[in-house]
């Protein structure tokens, strides 16, 4: 799967999962910080992320040190999956 | 206590003044859902995209008057049951996914405690924070808990309100306990036929209560709760109630009674208005359904009533053309809990 | 207003059936945390538990409840420290089912205990298990009402894992207020899939013995259980003996997040400080505290930091929870009851699995079981959704 797709889908399945309302994938830039101003996520989104992971692409994030740096923004996100994920 | 301020999310639209302007909305079927307001603008859209319905019709409720009253010393809800549709979905994910990695939200907005607590978070009140569960009369011990504290003169001013919401899954096994009609009817006739089972309804009701009379809207002056009564004499319990309040039958001038439709139950309320022959009698449950802690909106009613708010009539079930200046709720759930509630004009 | 005296006891958890058990696993150090036997759960393999050690069929039997349906195996743990409670106050029947005996009692996971059954109930896979009407949390509560004809004030709590110490609170309300001359209070939890996947989905269930207060804890072990105690006003009391006084308790909200407490401590420093205030002592007064002590990350170092505030120091403090698990709505309970196991006999139980302390405090809890004149407690109960409460029990 190409990047940009990948990263289009994600942004979707973000929004999705942690019930975004108002945003749309367009609004979500590949390098918005996750967990900065701008989406105001906390520790239980990065949670739901980490489920995201799994369900959509099976990867397993074990512990909180290796969630916060995939969980940085999408472009981190993507790059992770795209080296780890064996359903895309 | 005296209530100061009052909010009602309900099946009828009562969020704004709609319900006593007539628009009175009539249910087919076994299910009364909220009319909601808009929450966009209380509640931040962080916040509101993870709220399960019974934290956000709390929620909902009771921001509007914690906005106007920021120095309240604590918040006393009643829920049954919390949030139900949350609930049911946490539990079905633990089977789809068999017990594998889940999504915490659902879990954390399902628990009873978690509609005061997102009050409490909201408005950033670090005061007395308590939540009753005890089915049909939770709404009752959060009053109760209310008084315990107004009299050990901890507090000034309170939230407290009632919580419960209506489910899918949650109507299933009640359905399966008989608690339903068999055969689905009009609201408007829910009080007449004379058949087993009732209907679901749901809604918050929230209410600041204060140890003060200025501003009041009505005083909330006593409850009383009993639960497996050996004998049906309602009558007498209701009478040692008013003694207990230095009053008599004669000086209630109003009763809310939780007539459900059901004909197994209802014999309780018709058996107390025999004993007070000149009370206006108003009705609830046709409005917005049976629930566990339906007993709050039947006080957000009263309060409208002693307040001299026009009542709609679908909720008048006999004019003795009194104007109230006492009003003694009753009502039971399933016959086995049972309440009462004192309020006063002032 | 009246004093509030305890009179009798019943507690079943994973380390004892009663009260004596309890009491002799406590001195021995003997933890209940290990792998579940009964519980019908994936983490089962995975993750110790601290598991009542009878199973559901078993707890029917001692109880002589063969032939009634739809009871959940939190109902009978709760009917079993319940039965204790009573027979050790010597109430008789007459007394339990006066208008002035007040029940109050607390439970998160009610009879969804049976997280199969309801799943199968509530999307209409079965016809209808025995279970209908005995999921909500509040259900127990009411069985207890009808089988010992309660006839006074009901009612349940649920502020999550604060919810019997806030049971307690509202029967020594209602009996200084004069409402009750007599209040049961108490909680039960039983282990189920509900809140295991619960607390797993929060990532703070630990795949090991639960280690309270020390640097490298790993998270909570589940525990189930259940206590109740018998409060009675000093009016009423005559000669009965008195195991400890109810002397003061307070109850706040930490107003910071769903699931985890502030940095700053505040609903922690509120709940204790105002409950020193209720009792009417002053910190130092405070022999031993039984801390909420759950071995999260952020329970203990937040509930030291709220300690050190209100004490300035550290007074003798443990975490029980290291020998029953976190049996959450009855962890408030079952932890009074220890604490009175402390103020009746003297003496202090360790704080199991506690090897590195946390930074930058670099306090240990109680290491070993020790003889001690323990004259005030203070005991603590936190839990989601910002809710704590600190009750303080003094000999009488």
């Amino acid at each position: 799967m190409a990047s940009t797709e990948l990263k289009e889908n994600l942004k979707t399945q973000i929004i999705q999962y942690l019930n975004l309302l108002d945003i749309t994938p367009e609004e979500i830039k590949d390098d918005t910080p996750l967990f900065g101003e701008e989406l105001g996520l906390d520790s239980i989104d990065s949670i739901e992320l980490i489920v995201l992971l799994e369900r959509e692409y099976g990867i397993k994030i074990t512990n909180p040190t290796q969630g916060r740096k995939v969980l940085v923004d999408v472009n981190q996100m993507a790059e992770y999956i795209l080296k780890n994920s064996n359903k895309i | 206590m005296f209530i100061t301020n009052l909010y009602s999310i309900s099946p009828q639209k009562t969020f704004d003044n709609s319900f006593f302007d007539g628009e009175v909305k009539s249910f087919f079927g076994n299910k009364y859902y909220v009319q909601e307001p808009d929450y966009s603008a209380l509640i931040p859209k962080g916040l509101l995209r993870r709220l399960g319905k019974a934290v956000k019709i709390g929620l909902g409720a009771g921001i509007p008057l914690i906005e106007t009253k920021k120095d309240i010393d604590g918040i006393i809800l009643g829920t049954a049951t919390g949030g139900l549709n949350e609930c049911y979905k946490f539990l079905n994910q633990i089977v789809k996914y068999d017990e594998g990695t889940l999504t915490p939200t659902s879990f954390v907005q399902s628990t009873p405690n978690s509609i005061a607590g997102h009050l409490a978070l909201i408005t950033n009140n670090i005061g007395y924070n308590n939540t009753h569960i005890g089915m049909g009369l939770a709404f009752e011990s959060a009053i109760l808990d209310a008084f315990l504290l107004f009299e050990e003169g901890e507090v000034a001013k309170l939230l407290i309100g009632s919580v419960d919401e209506a489910s899918e899954h949650n109507y299933n096994i009640e359905n399966f306990a008989n608690y339903f009609k068999s055969i689905e009817i009009d609201s408007t006739n829910l009080l007449n036929c004379d058949s087993q089972g009732s209907v679901r309804g749901e809604g918050a009701a929230m209410f600041i209560v204060s140890n003060e009379k200025e501003n009041a809207i009505c005083e909330l002056a006593d409850v009383h709760q009993f639960t497996y009564p050996n004998d049906k004499n309602i009558e007498k319990r209701a009478i040692d109630f008013l003694e207990k309040n230095n009053m008599n039958i004669d000086d209630i001038g109003g009763l809310v009674l939780g007539f459900n439709g059901d004909n197994r139950y209802d014999f309780w309320y018709n058996d107390l208005i025999n004993s007070f022959p000149e009370t206006n009698i108003y009705t609830y449950k046709n409005l917005v359904g049976e629930y566990p802690t339906a007993s709050g909106f039947a006080t957000w009613l009263a309060a409208h009533i002693l307040a001299g708010k026009i009542i709609p009539s679908e909720a008048i079930y006999k004019n003795a053309s009194r104007l109230p200046q006492n009003i003694l709720i009753y009502n039971n759930y399933q016959g086995t809990q049972h309440g009462f509630i004192l309020m006063k004009a002032v | 207003m009246n004093k509030v005296f305890v009179t009798g006891m019943g507690v079943i958890s994973a380390i004892g059936n009663n009260s004596a058990e309890n009491l002799k696993n406590l001195r021995d150090g003997k933890s209940g945390v290990g792998p579940a036997k009964y519980l019908k759960s994936n983490y089962g393999k995975s993750h110790p538990f601290a598991e009542v050690k009878i199973s559901t069929e078993e707890l029917k039997a001692r109880l002589e409840f063969k032939n009634k349906k739809g009871l959940t195996r939190t109902d009978l743990i709760a009917f079993t420290a319940l039965k204790e409670a009573l027979i050790d106050s010597n109430l008789t029947a007459k007394e339990i089912s006066a208008e002035k005996t007040a029940f109050f009692s607390a439970s998160t996971i009610g009879g969804m205990c049976h997280t199969d059954e309801l799943y199968e109930d509530a999307n209409l896979i079965s016809s209808g298990s025995e279970y209908i009407e005995s999921y909500f949390l509040s259900t127990h509560a009411l069985k207890i009402a009808k089988e010992y004809q309660l006839s006074g004030i009901v009612g349940a709590i649920n502020t999550a894992c604060s919810s019997s110490a806030n049971s307690i609170m509202l029967g020594a309300k209602l009996i200084k207020s004069g409402r009750a001359t007599r209040a049961i209070v108490g909680g039960v939890d039983s282990l189920g899939k509900f809140s295991i996947n619960g607390f797993n989905s929060l990532q703070i269930m630990s795949d090991i013995p639960c280690a309270p207060f020390d640097a490298n804890r790993k998270g909570l072990n589940l525990g189930e259980g259940s206590a109740y105690l018998v409060l009675e006003s000093e009016d009423i009391i005559g000669s009965k003996k008195r195991y400890a006084e109810i002397l003061g308790f307070g109850n706040s909200n930490d107003a910071f997040h769903p699931s985890s407490l502030s940095e700053d401590a505040v609903g922690v420093v509120e709940c204790i400080s105002r409950a020193i205030s209720n009792a009417q002592i002053s910190p130092i007064e405070i022999d031993y505290i039984n801390a909420h002590g759950t071995a999260t990350g952020n329970n203990d170092i937040t509930e030291l930091i709220g300690i050190k505030k209100v004490f300035k120091g550290f007074p003798p403090f443990n975490s029980t929870k290291s020998f029953t698990g976190h049996t959450l709505a009855a962890a408030g309970a079952i932890e009074a009851v220890f604490s009175i196991f402390s103020i009746y006999n003297n003496e202090l139980f360790p704080s199991l699995n506690c090897n590195t302390p946390i930074e930058p405090f670099n306090e240990f809890p109680i290491i070993e079981h020790k003889s001690a004149e323990i004259k005030t407690v203070l005991s603590n109960s936190f839990g989601f959704g910002g809710n704590c409460s600190s009750l303080i029990i003094r000999e009488s």
